[in-house]
């Protein structure tokens, strides 16, 4: 009876010692790793974000438009996200909708913003321009042609481009000038609003059903005033970034 | 009789062990002549009369030649500007920076600036700047400028470089460049770029200015140089000097 118990234990009677300590050995690991893992948990949720703080303080003092949100970021980073309205298409397209993300890394050391344009319900396979521009609505003011968007078959599309964006603006060195931005006064013309055109006359006209609209500059290359009206626009006042 | 118990005990147990150290060596030995066989399945493509490949098993065939290469027309512009050979429909273009208010002191710095875009795709151009022998942990703002010298014209802020330790550095930027111009929609004007008379004025030079007037005081060594707008955020004109420029009067971009 004792040898067959023997027999019966000893393949696990070899392991048992060894694996009982590798077991120790894992859950001790394991344990160490979830408590370690907790404070760094609280205290990525609880970082202070100076940057953030100071644009929240912008929205709520005015000096950014309403419909700016400023994302919870981890710092250095800073994230602007705020909505496009349909303006010229808003008839044909109520439903048309887009949102700008702009992430911004560390003030001093980051080259450029990267901007992402995400748009629903818009005029499908039509390419549009993307313009940082000084006024929001007509007659736009100073302009800088950043980027093109071609939306898909069911009008959706998005944009990507790396690009200066919460200090652009623009200016004729030969008179400068200055003007004021959040922080303060700046060279330049301030440029903090967002809209969107269409890149051809002939693809407005087609899709608004409109063959009295005339050509804008809202398009690079010749021949000038090519482009068509405005598509969408930030539609603020105050600036959105 | 219990010793002899004993010794068969003892026996039977170093049997046991045997026989499962055996059994993991036969196991890891089937294991890996199972590997070996696995490599030994021809995966490499081998050549065919049309020029194309075939993997094993699948029959896929890839072509095996490169597509050609061609040179597009980019229009009348400086003798600096390399258009290079590339794979239709891409279009990339290179040209020179030259130091300009850091040549006394920085005479080798040299700039590359390399511009890429697919014309067909409806996409925008990336631009990346490259930069060797500049003043080292400087940053510096790149501008889309509309004269490559003084007075400069209108200008576009577009980036940033940061030179490291060794005074290299680069950037990439991702936005309209070839086509890039500037206006002002109360009082839109015209004029002429490489494919015709076009909105706006363009913007056909690339330059780097010191981000701060107080780094290039420092660097430079004169505390009489004054501010510039070549920067942006607060204060005003607390840019430094030009330090780096295309040097061209043709358009560059």
């Amino acid at each position: 009876m004792s040898t067959l118990q023997y027999r019966r234990r000893s393949p696990l009677a070899v392991l048992k010692g060894p694996f009982l300590l590798l077991i120790a050995m894992l859950a001790s690991v394991l344990c160490g790793s979830v408590a370690s893992a907790a404070p760094r948990q609280q205290q990525a949720s609880s970082a202070f974000n100076a940057n953030a703080q100071l644009l929240k303080q912008m929205v709520q003092h005015g000096q950014l438009a309403p419909s700016v949100k400023i994302v919870n970021t981890l710092a250095p980073t800073t994230i602007v996200q705020f909505p496009l309205f349909p303006s010229g298409i808003k008839q044909a397209f109520p439903d048309a909708t887009a949102l700008v993300t702009i992430v911004r890394g560390d003030r001093d050391d980051s080259t450029s913003d990267t901007v992402t344009v995400d748009v629903q319900k818009m005029p499908p396979n039509i390419t549009f321009t993307i313009f940082f521009i000084e006024l929001a609505n007509k007659p736009f003011g100073n302009v800088q042609y950043v980027a093109d968007l071609t939306t898909r078959g069911d009008g959706s599309g998005e944009s990507i481009f790396h690009v200066i964006t919460l200090v652009a603006f623009a200016m004729d060195a030969r008179n400068p000038g200055t003007s004021q931005d959040q922080e303060g006064t700046t060279s330049g013309i301030n440029l903090e609003h967002m809209g969107m055109w269409f890149s051809s006359l002939i693809d407005a006209q087609e899709v608004l059903n409109d063959t009295t609209l005339t050509g804008t500059i809202f398009d690079g290359g010749s021949p000038p005033l090519h482009a068509g009206p405005q598509a969408m626009t930030d539609g603020q006042d105050a600036p959105v970034f | 009789m219990d010793r002899t118990l004993l010794c068969f005990k003892e026996r039977r147990n170093a049997l046991n062990k045997r026989s499962l150290h055996l059994y993991i060596v036969l196991t890891l030995l089937s294991l890996l002549l199972g590997a070996c066989a696995t490599e030994n399945v021809p995966t490499t493509p081998t050549g065919s009369a049309t020029g194309t490949a075939v993997t094993g098993g699948t029959q896929a065939r890839f072509p095996q030649t490169p597509p050609p290469l061609r040179t597009p027309d980019f229009g009348k512009v400086a003798p600096t500007v390399k258009v290079l050979a590339s794979i239709d429909p891409t279009l990339i273009v290179q040209f020179p920076l030259f130091p300009s208010g850091i040549k006394a002191k920085f005479p080798d710095a040299s700039g590359v600036v390399t511009v890429f875009q697919n014309t067909k795709a409806n996409d925008f151009d990336a631009v990346t700047v490259d930069v060797q022998k500049m003043p080292p942990n400087v940053k510096f703002t790149v501008f889309f400028v509309e004269i490559s010298a003084k007075p400069f014209g209108h200008a576009e802020y577009v980036g940033d470089v940061i030179t490291r330790e060794d005074g290299t550095g680069e950037s990439t930027f991702h936005l309209i460049t070839f086509v890039a111009f500037a206006a002002d929609n109360r009082h839109p004007v015209t004029s002429a770029d490489q494919s015709g008379d076009a909105s706006g004025i363009q913007l056909e030079h690339v330059g780097i200015w010191f981000d701060g007037v107080a780094s290039a005081r420092q660097v430079l060594n004169d505390p009489t140089l004054a501010g510039t707008p070549f920067d942006g955020g607060i204060t005003a004109f607390h840019g430094g000097p030009q330090a780096m420029t295309d040097g061209q009067t043709l358009p560059v971009i």
